[in-house]
């Protein structure tokens, strides 16, 4: 053989090997610090349990019903029962408001309005998902209440004596914080995702089920009934699970609504206390024995979460079906980058996907009653009425989803509005409540500085991790068994309710480091970025075509240099995306920071002291609500929150939109 | 080097001394030029002539996916300034062999290989080779086009220097577009856009601009799968006349569903096939192009030639 006397021009060099194995371990770098720092912060949580299970004993106390830190006589009781009840009672009757209305949405915004409304109506509902919880709670504090406290009144003296097996969910006193409110405002608050994943489920309803039932002689209405409905059975029920878990974590709202009185099967108009609202409240004072207590409430409350969460991707998956190669729906939606990566092309499958009655009948009929043209004579009256009914009840759906985002908006651009001026943004609120002077200027600052700790943070190991589950991860080999654990792990964080990543920093980090901090706040908030970065990643990168990175690959580009020239280029806008989606819905967090960075009432950039933020400030005037004048402080503050969090989330859009015009060339 | 002779069901014929090479009049679309530089009997494709450069030659390589062996004990040699067909029906496993010529094929996950590929006497599957220098040594052209499609068509081309770290003035860089684009008989119609995005070329200018894109690395052997399936066929025959043109300077393998098309580009011809479900691709028959198709001497090739299969 010849030409092995010479050196082997094909051989492998030290400059190349090493440039490939610097890549790969950034990459297996940023993913094992992610999981490294979580399991440590995991680890001291656990370890702060630890003085709860060996006083009352696991099962005593996940069944006891007391809850008192500081008794006149005797020893400190903790009990879990009655948060996980009322984390439950709420979450389940907002889930019997918000599921019905979901599934309207969905059905108005895939089938029964004009075409050129249902982009729009799509984009308020995932306008729904990006206002802050903290400013649900000033509204239902502010307006809800006060305007349905009569309606409740009304019930208890109407109804006051019904039981049910002795429980009289409308026995008065009626009291400001109730559970009938706080669940109306969670329905509101988990219909967005509820109705995201609905609509990507309608939308899998093959072309030729719909039109086997307009073939049948089916009004919309009756197509939707027999043929959409049952095909999407599956993922409507893993949507509400998905729900469900969203809203058994829901926070600062509650806190603000439910009136914080722990008990089980007390009346629906009068108070309770959940899981996460006690921990929101009681940890900043809480030592010993009793953050302990509530760390094991957070644990209950993580492990709750987890649970559904697992159920609920498990029956959503199985209505996927494999049908679709990329991702999936649930990961896009709960990471709210639905709609944003997709809508082009989905709008476009839609309707390609979705018979309209209008495609089968020549002249445009009137949208509200398109069947009555193919055989007004045949059609009986009982069959027109409930179809009427059925397509009422949706248009009543559509109707509940939009009104609150609709008063919410404008209740924030009237109060709101004349907060704003040139020294809003410059001054420190005032310190006499009844002052209409002062602004945010230290809450504006905070909440910068913590978005930015946390994109610096949260955006590389993101990335990062990313590019190690989809990129340096080999399947079938062992790396890619660990790719998927880490993928494992990041869908575990995006189901982390915020108050338990904030109680999570405060014992790992604050409790460590001695002191509250900037630096722990923005921490708290990379938790929550993080996964959401890695699954928008993630997305974007698997989209990359695979004949991008042959023709790099054959044309003897190394690893990194295919990464670098092909796949981060290709999947840059989406990358993008997700950081600023990301950073938008860590910006509007209340729940981590108020025991990470504590707030501030003075104006301050240093990291290690404790800082401002608007979220908090929010909370803060909410809680003290008194004056006309501080309530216009929180909601201008609320305003320019939402234009923060919009913005944020424009821009993704933006640049996810343009990158696609640009593939489209 | 084996003789070429498989122990299975492969088998690799010579044919006979002195047979003619195909010819312009014999071709419907030959080359004028092809009968000048055209391989005598001597160099055939499993020859051990020393006097005729290889640069390339594969013994007993299979392939696999995982358990499932997609192609079993390939042996064939690749002779330098000639083109070499590899036919055959669908799913036969021609494309994953020719994958498996540049390291390619290990890009899937589960994928390798046994046996051996030799690039100018070098082990290509050698514990301390590196594949980047084997892909840079080997090109690939696609079977549809996949230029980069943001990237302006000047920025295609230098990619593959950019990516092994060329240190190019613009000079050197600009006489590289115009020479490889002109190669690929691209030049004339791109060379007043060239900064415009790849993306807005026709499907049948984007395959050409690939295969100008792989000869700016200037590669010993060039792989083409089903380089025309994509295409219409006017680019087809396009693309064709530039195959005939290119071999002076590149061995080129490619890799073809369309028998018309190996018989009019082709020195050599390989046919490979599944013989029984589940088996692995086996070469057949190999030999000049002229004799695969017009006297083949195994009875599958002549039923796969003729059409009446596959």
């Amino acid at each position: 053989m010849l030409g092995r006397q010479f050196p082997n021009p094909l051989r492998r060099t030290g400059a190349s090997v090493a440039a490939d194995r610097t890549y790969s371990a950034l990459a297996v770098g940023a993913a094992a610090i992610a999981v490294i720092f979580v399991g440590y912060l995991i680890w001291q949580t656990v370890a702060q349990t630890g003085e709860v299970w060996t006083t009352f004993g696991v099962w005593g106390f996940l069944t006891g019903t007391e809850w008192v830190p500081t008794p006149a006589q005797g020893d400190a009781l903790f009990g879990a029962l009655p948060f996980i009840y009322g984390t439950l009672m709420t979450s389940i009757l907002a889930l019997i408001v918000a599921v019905p209305a979901a599934i309207g949405i969905a059905l108005a915004t895939v089938v029964l309005l004009p075409k050129k409304l249902r982009g729009v109506v799509g984009g308020m509902i995932n306008l729904l998902a990006a206002v802050p919880s903290v400013i649900f709670g000033l509204w239902g504090v502010t307006v809800l209440v006060p305007f349905l406290k009569p309606a409740l009144e009304w019930l208890a003296d109407n109804f006051g004596g019904l039981s049910i097996f002795g429980w009289h969910p409308f026995a008065g006193p009626v009291t400001s914080g109730s559970y009938l409110i706080s669940a109306l405002v969670l329905a509101i608050m988990v219909l967005p995702i509820i109705t995201a994943i609905v609509r990507e489920v309608l939308l899998t309803v093959p072309r030729d089920q719909q039109e086997a039932a307009y073939a049948l002689g089916s009004t919309r209405w009756e197509m939707v009934r027999h043929s959409m409905l049952p095909w999407a059975r599956s993922g409507i029920v893993g949507a509400s699970a998905l729900g469900l878990g969203r809203a058994v974590g829901e926070t600062i709202a509650i806190a603000l609504l439910l009136g914080n009185t722990p008990g089980i099967f007390t009346p629906l108009v009068g108070p309770g206390s959940t899981l996460a609202s006690i921990i929101a409240l009681q940890t900043g004072e809480a030592s010993g024995l009793q953050l302990s207590a509530l760390t094991a409430l957070a644990v209950v409350l993580f492990v709750l979460a987890f649970a559904i969460n697992a159920v609920a991707r498990g029956i959503v998956r199985r209505s996927e079906g494999g049908k679709s190669s990329k991702g999936g729906f649930v990961s896009r939606a709960v990471t709210g980058i639905s709609g944003l990566f997709d809508r082009g092309g989905k709008d476009a499958a839609a309707e390609s996907r979705t018979v309209s009655p209008e495609a089968t009948a020549p002249p445009p009929p009137p949208p509200r009653e398109p069947a009555v043209i193919t055989g007004s004579a045949s059609l009986s009256r009982s069959r027109r009425v409930r179809s009427g009914l059925g397509e009422g009840v949706v248009w009543f759906s559509l109707a509940f989803g939009m009104v609150p985002l609709i008063l919410v908006i404008w209740q924030m651009l009237y109060l709101g509005l004349p907060a704003i001026s040139g020294s809003f943004f410059t001054e420190l609120p005032p310190t006499d409540p009844s002052s209409f002077s002062g602004g945010i200027s230290n809450a504006l600052m905070g909440t910068l500085i913590l978005m930015g700790i946390a994109t610096i943070i949260a955006a590389p190991l993101g990335i990062l991790t990313a590019l190690f589950i989809r990129d340096v991860a080999k399947p079938g080999t062992w790396s890619g068994k660990v790719g998927s654990a880490v993928g494992f792990v990041v869908d575990i964080l995006l189901g982390v309710p915020s108050i338990v990543v904030g109680l999570i920093v405060y014992l790992g980090v604050v409790i460590v480091v001695g002191h509250f901090s900037a630096w722990a706040g923005g921490l708290a908030l990379a938790i929550i970025m993080f996964p959401v970065v890695v699954r928008a990643s993630d997305e974007v990168l698997a989209l990359v075509p695979q004949a991008q990175k042959e023709a790099a690959m054959a044309l003897g580009a190394p690893k990194w240099r295919t990464t670098m020239a092909v796949v981060l280029p290709a999947a840059l806008p989406g990358i993008i995306t997700g950081v600023l989606l990301g950073v938008a819905r860590a910006g509007g967090e209340t729940a981590p920071l108020l025991f990470t960075s504590l707030g501030n009432q003075f104006f301050s950039t240093d990291l290690n002291e404790p800082i401002s933020a608007i979220p908090q400030l929010i909370y803060q005037r909410t809680i003290q609500v008194s004056t006309p004048a501080s309530l216009q402080l929180a909601w201008g503050a609320a305003l320019v929150l939402v234009a923060i969090i919009f913005i944020l989330n424009l821009g993704g859009a933006l640049i996810s939109r343009r990158s696609r015009s640009l593939e489209a060339r | 080097m084996t003789d070429g002779q498989n122990p299975g069901s492969a088998e690799i014929t010579a044919p006979p001394a002195g047979a003619e090479i195909p010819t312009s009049s014999s071709m419907p679309h030959g080359n004028a030029t092809l009968a000048s530089e055209a391989p005598t009997s001597d160099a055939l494709p499993n020859s051990q002539d020393p006097g005729l450069s290889v640069p390339m030659r594969t013994t007993d390589l299979s392939c696999y996916f995982g358990k499932h062996k997609a192609v079993e004990d390939i042996s064939l040699a690749f002779p330098e300034k000639t083109v070499t067909a590899l036919i055959g029906p669908s799913g036969c496993g021609k494309s994953t062999f020719l994958r498996s010529l540049n390291r390619m094929h290990e890009l899937v996950p589960g994928a390798y290989n046994t046996g051996t590929v030799l690039l100018h006497d070098q082990d290509v599957y050698a514990k301390d080779t590196d594949p980047v220098a084997v892909r840079r040594a080997v090109g690939m052209v696609f079977q549809r086009p996949n230029p980069f499609p943001t990237k302006s068509i000047a920025d295609n081309i230098w990619s593959g220097p950019k990516f092994n770290r060329v240190k190019g003035g613009k000079a050197e860089r600009d006489e590289t577009v115009e020479r490889t684009l002109r190669g690929a008989g691209l030049w004339d119609e791109v060379k007043n856009r060239l900064h415009a995005p790849a993306g807005g070329l026709s499907g049948g200018q984007q395959q050409r601009l690939c295969i100008a894109r792989a000869l700016a690395v200037e590669p010993d052997v060039l792989l083409m799968d089903e380089p025309c399936s994509a295409l219409d066929p006017q680019s087809t025959l396009r693309i064709e006349d530039l195959i005939r043109e290119l071999k002076d300077r590149v061995t080129i393998v490619i890799v073809t569903h369309n028998m018309q098309q190996a018989a009019r580009v082709s020195d050599y011809t390989g046919f490979i096939t599944i013989e029984n479900e589940g088996e692995p691709g086996r070469l057949i028959e190999t030999g000049l192009t002229r004799e695969v198709f017009g006297n083949p001497t195994h009875p599958r090739t002549e039923a796969y030639v003729t059409g009446r299969f596959g």
